[in-house]
């Protein structure tokens, strides 16, 4: 239950974080329900992951309270105890949520009621993992077809009623097909871990909230250096067929139907770009790394933690120190800072503005 | 003179057994008379600190040996912020331990370093290693002596990590350990650190014979010379010989 002023509104709302019956046996589990799914190896940023959906304006301490559920059927079969078969059925679609009708993108850009596809068979999502859990090492290759709960944006309207254009953007899904692969291997005092997914996508009509093919990969170290648990992570993006978008020109200055269709193809050029971003798609490649440092101390009574996300490509990064203490079994409590920082058009350059900020929690857990 | 240091000698191998039996041998037999690699039990762990401020804890623990390899799987019940967490331990003789975690809140079992035996165990005053066997070839052993320990004859045997890597990885650097000469069950145990200052001491008592002819202490508590903190775990109930099948010791089966 949520109850309070959150970015400005007053908010009240209950919500399930989930609720799903079914059987667990040996062999078999086959549970039915709103249910999170938490696919990959590597820690945060899982590009085989695409199941479900995350609420990333969920103020909390934890990244995993993000995490939302979606009505499925998931049928575990474990063929011996080391391998089992993960397969997933999703009739309806759930979005992830970014407020971007938070942003100060200009008085020109609104920001409509999201695009649900069609409660239809042919709409529904099937995904598939068979996991290998050996001692030497662990490892999974997976199948996703379906909507992507990450979605893009599409300009649903543009009025020119006032003379300056008025954009209605609003979220779109789009489907995709993602075959994934990811494994850890131990080694001594280290665990080496490294994810991919190739995602292919059908895009006949060049529409701008569909991303093209890419290659998403993971490459991941964790170790224990005095306490301290490291884990440092190489985070990529390959899209093959990338070309840079073609910038605009306009033809006859004089011309009020060679503007009008300047502006217009102004408006595209630059919401194809804000779909890039959102993608990770603004070159061929795409380069980031991100190191989490973590400790607990005072028998456990504490922990610092703090992680740090760095885009090379984007310029883009994010810094969370925090600081948690169990004050009671049943009570705990943390203090942080979430910190952005990004170009001015770069998605972190927006959300910097809402979400920089210290944040206070106390916990209570019963 | 050289009678009387004779005497001396030989009077001390007799008294602390060695003529018959070493340090390492008797240690080895220690180990083995306790029922760890084989059981099923619930257990409470008592946390208090100098100001005598209590935190309990609550877990349920199984091991079996399989292969050569001890499988244990702890699961915790209480308190309410880590139930359901499960932690599931390969332990091998000579080589680093597999292990693998449930966070609820994770919803995905993941592995995860296993070179941290010297850390606290849930937050006590126990180690991580103090849950798992010893690697016997780890450490050098040597017959201190002879004591009394509640009415019981004990070889006193130090314990010394043979690396520093050794001593790190386990936390500490020596032990001495008063092991009855009777049954090879120990009674109390003396954890030094790099410097030679005494850190922790463990005591263990409630010694209960299993169907299987192995001992296992229903109540042992770990005092923290420093600190002042002590933790006790109590064993609400112990079953000797796990009936569980090997499939429930898989990674696979930890979220279940």
């Amino acid at each position: 239950m949520r109850k309070g002023v959150f970015f400005g509104e007053n908010d009240q709302m209950i919500q399930f974080k989930e609720l799903f019956a079914g059987y667990r046996g040996e062999k078999l589990d086959a549970l039915m329900g709103n249910q999170i799914i938490n696919w990959g190896r590597s820690d945060g940023f899982n590009p085989t992951n695409n199941i479900t959906p995350n609420d990333y304006f969920f103020l909390s301490s934890n990244p995993d309270d993000q995490k939302e559920s979606n009505f499925m059927l998931r049928l575990k079969y474990r063929f011996i105890p080391a391998i089992e078969l993960d397969l997933i059925a999703i009739p309806f679609y759930a979005s992830s949520n970014y407020r971007y009708d938070l942003f100060e993108m200009g008085e020109n850009v609104n920001f409509g009621a999201e695009i649900i596809p069609p409660k239809e068979l042919n709409n529904s999502t099937l995904a598939a993992r068979l996991n290998f859990e050996f001692p030497a090492a662990g490892w999974s290759v997976s199948y996703f077809n379906g909507f992507d709960p990450y979605h893009g944006f599409d300009v649903q309207s543009v009025d020119w009623t006032s003379g300056m254009p008025l954009l209605t953007n609003v979220s779109t899904p789009y489907r995709k097909t993602t075959l994934g692969a990811d494994v850890a291997i131990p080694l001594g005092n280290w665990i080496f871990r490294a994810e991919a997914a190739y995602n292919t996508t059908k895009n006949p009509d060049s529409n701008m909230f569909i991303p093209l093919s890419d290659v998403g990969y993971v490459a991941a170290i964790e170790t224990n250096i005095a306490g301290v648990t490291l884990i440092g992570q190489y985070i990529g993006k390959y899209t093959p067929d990338f070309f840079d978008l073609p910038l605009p020109v306009l033809s006859n200055p004089m011309d009020p139907m060679a503007q009008f269709q300047y502006a217009n193809q102004m408006i595209d050029y630059e919401n194809r770009l804000f779909n890039r971003k959102i993608f990770y798609q603004q070159e061929k490649t795409n380069h980031a790394v991100s190191l989490t440092l973590s400790k607990s101390f005072g028998y456990d009574a504490w922990n610092a933690e703090l992680t740090n996300y760095y885009n090379f490509t984007s310029n883009e990064m994010i810094l969370r120190p925090k600081l948690s203490w169990k004050i009671t079994d049943a009570l705990t409590s943390a203090i942080g800072v979430n910190y952005m920082q990004g170009d001015s058009k770069s998605l972190f350059g927006y959300s910097s503005k809402v979400m920089n900020g210290g944040f206070l929690e106390l916990k209570v857990t019963f | 003179m050289k009678t009387k240091t004779f005497i001396a000698i030989f009077l001390s191998i007799i008294s602390t057994g060695s003529f018959s039996q070493t340090a390492k041998e008797i240690s080895k037999k220690s180990i083995d008379a306790i029922d760890v690699g084989n059981i099923e039990m619930i257990s409470t762990i008592n946390i208090r600190d100098a100001k005598g401020n209590k935190r309990v804890r609550q877990i349920t623990t199984a091991s079996k040996q399989f292969g050569g390899v001890t499988k244990m799987l702890i699961r915790f019940i209480a308190p309410a912020d880590v139930k359901g967490t499960s932690i599931l331990v390969y332990d091998y003789e000579n080589e680093s331990d597999n292990m693998w975690i449930y966070l609820p809140a994770l919803r995905k079992v993941r592995r995860v370093v296993s070179s941290e035996k010297g850390k606290s165990f849930m937050g006590s005053e126990f180690t991580n290693a103090d849950m798992s066997k010893p690697n016997t070839e780890d450490f050098d052993y040597n017959i201190i002596g002879t004591e009394m320990y509640e009415g019981k004859s004990c070889w006193k045997i130090e314990t010394t990590s043979k690396t520093e890597a050794i001593a790190n990885e386990n936390g500490f650097k020596k032990r001495i350990s008063y092991t009855d000469k009777s049954n090879y069950v120990s009674y109390k145990v003396e954890y030094y650190d790099a410097e030679g200052k005494l850190r922790r001491i463990q005591t263990l008592s409630n010694y209960k014979k299993q169907p299987n002819g192995k001992y296992f202490a229903y109540y042992m508590s770990m005092e923290s010379v420093q600190s002042g903190r002590k933790s006790e775990m109590i064993i609400d109930k112990l079953q000797s010989g796990s009936q569980l099948p090997e499939s429930a010791f898989a990674p696979t089966a930890l979220e279940k």
